[in-house]
């Protein structure tokens, strides 16, 4: 990984249709590392997204391994509104970029 | 408006790949109405949110059925009805997820109703403003 943490990168839609394929790409990444998703391609998410997301939080949570999302002034704003309106934009560490994330995740554990 | 012809109606299997087909028609409708960006959104959530109920819930136990869509256009507001014809919106053991769909379908409607469907099911009726409501002064 060079020092550098996995990132998960979306584009697009996801919906309940695509909640197992990112549940199963989370469990695979985080198994033992941190995880940074970036939401910044993402047009519309769902509560099954968010599902999700909370749940490889608290993987991470219980490993002692950090978990981050990117959500730049970019973004589309429907991700943002989501975070929003469901209070979640509180419970995420959400940063910037993904440089950002790799900066803040690193000093909470040493990248493999 | 129930009971009124739909202006546009559709019928999908309730199974998660039909969800973006209706979130895509009432974008489509939406946009047609010359609704902003933010409203589309936000409706595309709701509807969404509704569509997930039904495949999470309404068939639990049973062969999947069917969601119905029905979108009533009025002069400054859109109501889309999803309706079922499964078992109610009964929580699901099967169902992982955070509870959020209705309450994230109430803070994105301006009305918001749930009632039994003509010969079982579930109708949820959720009523959108497509343009800025007017302030009192």
């Amino acid at each position: 990984m060079d020092g550098q943490w996995p990132v998960l990168a979306m584009s697009g839609e996801h919906d309940l249709s695509t909640a197992p394929e990112l549940r199963a790409r989370l469990h695979e990444l985080g198994d033992g590392n941190a995880v940074i998703v970036d939401l910044d391609q993402t047009t519309f998410v769902d509560s099954s997204i968010l599902g999700v997301l909370v749940g490889g939080l608290r993987r991470s949570r219980e490993r002692n391994t950090p978990f981050g999302l990117v959500l730049s002034d970019h973004a589309h704003p429907a991700i943002r509104r989501i975070f929003e309106l469901t209070g979640l934009h509180d419970v995420f560490p959400i940063f910037a970029s993904r440089a950002d994330a790799q900066a803040g995740l690193s000093g909470t554990a040493t990248a493999s | 408006m129930t009971g009124q012809t739909a202006d546009v109606a559709l019928v999908v299997p309730a199974i998660p790949d039909s969800i973006a087909v209706i979130r895509q028609t009432v974008s489509g409708i939406c946009e047609a109405l010359g609704a902003d960006s933010r409203t589309i959104g936000d409706i595309k959530l709701a509807a969404t949110e509704a569509c997930t109920n039904v495949v999470l819930h309404a068939y639990a136990g049973q062969e999947p059925g069917t969601i119905e869509l029905d979108a009533h256009v009025g002069y400054d507001e859109l109501q889309l009805l999803v309706r079922d014809h499964g078992n109610g919106m009964t929580p699901s053991p099967l169902a992982e997820g955070l509870g959020l769909g209705l309450p994230l379908i109430a803070a994105l409607t301006t009305s918001l109703t749930i009632v039994e469907a003509e010969g079982g099911g579930t109708e949820v009726s959720m009523t959108f403003a497509l343009r800025d409501q007017p302030t009192d002064p």
